[in-house]
């Protein structure tokens, strides 16, 4: 569904995402990862801004809202998607996320 | 025939020119040794490591996790042969002394002899603004200008930093190098002891260095030091490290990390003198961010090791900042130094320079690896990247592996490599003005690194350069 400026996704049902979990998509060519950081659903692009690995298959640290890039250990702030430490120094990209009729929705450009 | 200059300086140099055995390859007895861990790595080393030094437990979480970290990471393939090193064939933590003082009179007699050897007391009250000595995992002195501490500088070992500035220890702590930033910083966040804590409050110049010398005495240790330094706005800060150990017929290791955080109009210059023994693998893991404004210099000497694999790094985030890395490696017989720099500009109108000299002779090989990178969004950013190879004889090796990414187009980046020998024209020349070819020679060679000494405090210019001289002793002919 798109709305003009953006593109709504279904993710999954709300059920499917329980705290402390991460759920990664597919939108055309690229790939989202999804977390729920103990109630709040964050989205970021699984793109270490480093080197372009893959980031949202690091540990995710729920209470803090963090995911650690696997491959060099920048730890990325889920809500704003700045690292918070080097050697990843650019941001990488958010989505909002909401939840319609229990089912979990993501709002990409 | 040598006019009088010259022969007063071989007269000079003939003391000198003992062998590293005698003046500091030597070693002293374990016998009054508090604590030395069986050899190995495990969870329980790491454990009673972390329980030892009696740490809070966000840090020996930090230290577990490590851990599992350089247990899941391959040993780098490219650089030098990893391979070689046995990690189950090290000492992790070896505690010389149960005491860290801040009066040398106090250090006990076999440490203070060695440091007295090494001339660290005598630096110290001639022109360093305070001290650190780390013998073994452990530092066993420390102490800086009284006036500087009433400023606010704080210059500690690092475990004492974490006792008494625990809350500053942990806002700054692996955030410039995380423990799986690479294999070897895994290993360091997991063993880690000892290092230098430099915190220098906003404003304040620390007009002369300070000073931190490493020492391993144990044959199959491993020193893994840590150091973290943090500049506020418009403070200034020139630290400096010095490093031997003695000559073993096993391998050593050592393993530091150093993050420096150099804030809004700051200066950081951080300068080391590595001279370890020729068994000692030195893989060292340093990085530094720049912010706005900020100056931040690395002068990186590398003259000792088997093998040195180590690329000070310059983040410059803030708008206007500089960076500089100075890089002189030399390589004799069975060495190989793998060293160079990298610098990333992250924001507009920075400034850097990387200049690398090496030197090969004997069959040695010497590598220069960089990365400049000019990163989205870092507009008007000038750089420049010079690489001098020089190659004493037909049996040396140098190779050169500098990595340039640009994603701006207004970036003004150069880059200049040169590969040289010593020429008979110029050997030629220089005897013809009364030097031997050994002279002339150690004359070239010390003109070939004159940019990278001149920025150096006279006392460390003259020590490296007749470092250079003793390891140049006997190459012609």
């Amino acid at each position: 569904m798109t709305d003009g400026t953006t593109t709504k996704i279904s993710v999954c049902p709300a059920s499917e995402l329980p705290p402390g979990g991460m759920k990664l998509i597919e939108h055309e060519d690229m790939k989202i990862g999804v977390f729920n950081c103990d109630g709040t659903l964050l989205a970021i692009e699984d793109r270490c801004s480093h080197d372009d690995g893959p980031l949202a298959e690091g540990e995710f640290d729920a209470a803090a809202c963090t995911i650690e890039c696997p491959r060099h250990g920048s730890l990325f702030d889920l809500s704003t998607g700045r690292p918070k430490t080097l050697p990843a120094f650019a941001p990488v990209q958010t989505f909002a996320t909401t939840v319609v009729d229990d089912t979990i929705v993501l709002e990409v450009p | 025939m040598a006019t009088p200059e010259v022969v007063a300086e071989k007269e000079s140099l003939a003391g000198i020119n003992a062998d590293y055995k005698e003046k500091f390859g030597f070693h002293d007895s374990e016998s009054g040794y508090a604590y030395k861990a069986p050899k190995g790595l495990t969870r329980e080393i790491v454990e009673s490591i972390s329980e030892y030094k009696d740490e809070p437990q966000w840090m020996r979480d930090f230290r577990l996790k490590s851990l599992e970290h350089f247990e899941s990471r391959p040993t780098p393939k490219w650089g030098g042969d990893l391979d070689q090193i046995d990690f189950d064939d090290i000492h992790y933590f070896v505690r010389a002394s149960e005491k860290n003082s801040r009066d040398w009179s106090e250090v006990p007699e076999d440490i203070k002899n060695t440091f007295d050897r090494l001339g660290i007391p005598e630096a110290e009250r001639k022109f360093l603004s305070g001290v650190g000595a780390q013998y073994e995992s452990e530092v066993v002195y420390h102490q800086v200008n009284e006036k500087l501490e009433a400023q606010g500088v704080i210059f500690t070992d690092m475990d004492t930093a974490l006792r008494e500035h625990e809350d500053l220890v942990r806002e700054y702590w692996a955030t410039i190098i995380p423990p799986n930033d690479n294999k070897l910083a895994a290993l360091n966040s997991a063993v880690w002891s000892g290092g230098s804590f430099v915190y220098v409050p906003a404003g304040v110049k620390v007009e002369m260095p300070l000073q931190a010398y490493f020492r391993i005495n144990t044959e199959n240790m491993g020193q893994f030091e840590r150091t973290l330094i943090i500049c506020e706005e418009g403070a200034d800060v020139h630290y400096i490290e010095g490093c031997t150990a003695p000559v073993y017929s096993t391998d050593s290791l050592h393993s530091a990390v150093v993050e420096i955080c150099a804030k809004p109009s700051s200066r950081v210059r951080y300068t080391t003198v590595q001279n370890w023994s020729q068994n000692v693998f030195n893989l060292v893991t340093k990085r530094a961010v720049a912010h706005e404004k900020a100056t931040m210099e690395w002068v990186d000497c590398n003259l000792g090791s088997k093998l040195t694999m180590k690329y000070p790094s310059i983040y410059l985030l803030g708008p206007e900042a500089h960076g500089e890395i100075l890089s002189i490696a030399f390589a004799g017989q069975g060495q190989h130094q793998d060293a160079g720099g990298k610098i990333i500009h992250a924001a507009p109108r920075t400034s850097s320079s990387i200049f690398s000299k090496s030197i090969s002779k004997d069959g040695g090989r010497s590598t220069y690896r960089g990365l400049l990178e000019v990163a989205d969004g870092a507009t008007e950013t000038r750089s420049k990247v010079v690489c001098d190879a020089l190659l004493l004889d037909e049996d040396s090796r140098s190779d050169t592996y500098p990595t340039i990414r640009i994603d701006e187009n207004d970036a003004d980046v150069g880059h200049e490599a040169t590969v040289s020998k010593i020429g008979d024209e110029q050997l030629f020349y220089l005897q013809s003005r009364g030097l031997d070819e050994e002279e002339a020679s150690k004359m070239i060679v010390n003109g070939f690194i004159e940019p990278v000494t001149k920025e150096l405090p006279m006392e460390y210019a003259v020590e490296l350069n007749r470092l250079i001289e003793l390891q140049m002793e006997g190459s012609i002919g």
